[in-house]
């Protein structure tokens, strides 16, 4: 038998991969691993590529019996993880067998596990991608979070990991607070008084109870808009715009007292004014931030933001090279 | 004596609504499994449960307050 | 006819490091909406390595890039160039899309308990949104209103929001548009196939949930199919494209009872027949072009 059984499935459990692009244009968001980086990281760690279904754990991680010989690694936030009670080390490509059950303890740092398998989780690809979108039910394992029972079917693993390996130290991401959130300023930041762009980025924003995969709500600050007669067909509230596009890790200004951040499962436009984006690479980093801790927006341009792109890269090609040695 | 604790980050409640009576007061005598409080996250109310049979001694939050992971919750005696 | 919308320069603007944001007007016109689908369409033909999703909205589009592969800066280069070649929109460019029949049940059971179960959301709590709806917009009364909707066709401008949602806007000048609010709080319920009116904007729902626009009727017909079951979603789960010219027409019960076993049983096909307009003439005459329009559909 080539499955895992969930004992428990934790508090929000997906299955995901990187995403499902392609499909903005119709209104569906690319959905994928929140923290890009920790899953690609856990998928090279037991053989996979980056790009295959692998298990993405809010809060609280799952209870797992496998019923064949894997390679397992948990990577992204941070928790004392045990197979069959005795502690293991994460980031580390994690044998296990027949019967073995994976548990996690409480989560010390950081807000979403990944659970890698050697083979992935192979639920159906849907529109090109393994990726949960629960919204509308699509993709992942039936399309929604995994619940008590579950039996997830296993692809067949290669050969080319190696029991024991780990990604280094310097090379796992760090999670300290305020999460810094590089921003480039723009979209709809006309709307915004130089005062209030101040106060956006001067202030340190809580993250409310109201932040999941679809956006991150935040409190903290008031932001001031300028007057303007309202445009045809914009709507009343000096808060709103023409219905737009959103990118994915804009941050709207419903209100300007509650900013949202968008994030993987968004919807993709609307009219609310937008005032900047979170650069890709740092949508890993909020992806790890929790309800309670704060956040802050640091302004950066396109050509900061194209660099650390690139260095994540480079970090990823780094642990593929040192586990398979060339 | 245990303590019960937050196993996620949300806002507190002793009471499934505000209208109703608290699942457990102070004092009260519960088993294990049975719920004691909710927290709210991620737009759902997820049921805080107690690991053992025993006695509440205090809750250690109030009603209504934000958590965070790891959080002491409420006093356990145990038998 | 009035003076056409005089459109700023377009505002390119850096979406993160994955897109690319252009703002065509702040206000919403027919101008800004053709000039957003002539710079769109010709960017797909283009066919760009790198450029993964091409996204028009109603006065603005959006292009998601991979910056692995195209630099957002040359991109930018490239639609400045669009700009200048087909942005001015020539007279003589012509827009080839679909004309669609879509039935409504006006005033229905279905949302009319919606709206009467969130009246304390609305602006105005005493009546229905149909009748607020006529009465801000200087209607003598629903019938007249629904007359105005169902009258002059719409076009496809943007697809957002959640999946399969249209955002429409009808096609005559400024004075003539229906404009509405928003709930004054968005509802937590609305039925799948609402047909709802928000801004300037009608859209059908493609699914339940959350909402705010005011609620008119309900479309027999899907505009989203998960298990594309019925034959005009065989190419996607979402039938509405940008850019396609919709025909709201009044139903009765009746009539809306025959397509739902249409669409229960598998046989359901919407009239759909392919149409080309000039912009510019439409924009100089709109009642001539919607009357060709609505010839060609029901030819």
């Amino acid at each position: 038998m080539s499955d895992i059984r969930v004992h428990a499935g934790g508090l929000f459990t997906t299955v995901q991969d990187l995403g499902r692009p392609g499909h903005y244009r119709i209104g569906m968001p690319p959905s994928g691993a929140m923290d890009q980086y920790s899953a690609s990281a856990a998928n090279l760690l037991v053989g996979n590529e980056p790009n295959t279904g692998l298990l993405e754990a809010t809060y609280i991680g799952p209870t797992l019996e496998f019923t064949d010989h894997r390679l397992i690694a948990v990577t992204g936030a941070t928790a004392s993880v045990t197979v069959n009670g005795e502690p293991v080390e994460a980031w580390t490509a994690v044998p296990v067998g027949p019967s073995d059950v994976l548990g996690f303890s409480m989560l010390t740092a950081g807000a979403r596990l990944y659970i890698a398998v050697s083979g992935g989780i192979d639920v159906p690809v849907y529109l090109g991608s393994r990726s949960t979108y629960t919204l509308t039910g699509i993709g992942g394992f039936d399309g929604r979070k995994l619940a008590d029972a579950d039996r997830l079917p296993l692809g067949e693993a290669g050969t080319r990991a190696r029991a024991g390996h780990s990604v280094p130290e310097s090379l796992r991401p760090e999670f300290g607070t305020p999460a810094e959130l590089r921003t480039i300023i723009g979209l709809c930041s006309y709307r915004l008084t130089e005062r209030g762009l101040k106060t956006f980025l001067d202030t340190e924003w809580k993250i409310t109870k109201d932040a999941n995969r679809v956006g991150y709500r935040l409190r903290g600050g008031s932001l001031e808009f300028t007057d303007r007669a309202q445009p045809f067909g914009a709507g009343s509230d000096p808060a709103n715009v023409v219905d737009l596009g959103y990118p994915v890790g804009s941050i709207q200004l419903p209100g300007g007292d509650e900013p949202i951040v968008l994030l993987n499962d968004a919807v993709t436009g609307g009219g609310y004014a937008t005032t900047g984006t979170v650069i890709s690479v740092d949508r890993d980093r909020i992806g790890q931030a929790k309800t309670g801790e704060t956040v802050r927006f640091v302004e950066t341009d396109l050509d900061t933001a194209l660099t650390a792109r690139r260095e994540r890269a480079a970090r990823i090609d780094t642990i593929r090279e040192a586990l398979t040695g060339n | 004596m245990v303590t019960i604790k937050a196993g996620m980050p949300g806002i507190f409640y002793r009471r499934p609504a505000p209208e109703d009576e608290p699942y457990v007061s102070e004092g009260g005598t519960i088993a294990a499994g049975q719920t004691i409080a909710l927290i709210e996250v991620m737009k759902t109310y997820n049921e805080i449960r107690a690991e053992a049979d025993g006695t509440i001694g205090k809750f250690l939050v109030e009603d209504g307050d934000e958590v965070e992971i790891g959080q002491d919750l409420a006093e356990l005696e145990t038998a | 006819m009035d003076t056409p919308t005089e459109l700023p320069p377009a505002r390119y603007e850096y979406g993160g490091d994955e897109f690319l944001f252009v703002e065509l007007d702040q206000a919403m016109s027919l101008e800004a909406n053709f000039k957003g689908m002539a710079v769109t369409n010709a960017l797909r033909e283009l066919d760009i390595d790198g450029v993964i999703d091409i996204c028009p909205s109603n006065a603005s589009y959006m292009v998601r890039i991979d910056p692995d592969r195209l630099d957002p800066r040359e991109l930018v280069e490239e639609l400045r160039g669009l700009e200048a070649s087909v942005g001015e929109l020539p007279r003589d460019y012509v827009l080839h899309t679909r004309v669609v029949d879509v039935p409504v049940l006006f005033d229905d059971p279905w949302t009319r308990e919606t709206l009467m179960r969130f009246r304390d959301n609305h602006q105005d709590p005493s009546g229905t949104d149909l009748e607020y709806a006529a009465r801000i917009n200087g209607f003598d009364g629903v019938g007249s209103l629904i007359e105005a909707i169902s009258s002059a066709p719409y076009i496809v401008t943007m697809l957002g929001f959640v999946p399969g949602l249209p955002f429409c806007y009808q096609l005559v000048p400024k004075e003539r548009q229906i404009e509405v609010p928003k709930y004054v709080r968005p509802r937590t319920d609305t039925p799948e196939r609402s047909f709802g009116f928000g801004g300037a904007f009608s859209v059908v729902y493609p699914v339940r949930g959350a909402g705010g626009y005011q609620l008119f009727g309900m479309a027999p017909a899907p505009v989203f199919d998960l298990d594309q079951r019925l034959p005009d979603f065989a190419a996607g789960i979402v039938f509405p494209r940008a850019g396609d010219v919709l025909r709201y027409r009044t139903i009765d019960r009746a009539e809306f009872d025959r397509i739902r076993g249409q669409v229960e049983d598998g046989s359901f096909r919407y009239r759909i027949r392919e149409a080309s307009f000039e912009p510019a003439r439409l924009i100089a005459d709109p009642d001539a072009v919607n009357r060709e329009l609505l010839e060609v559909l029901y030819r």
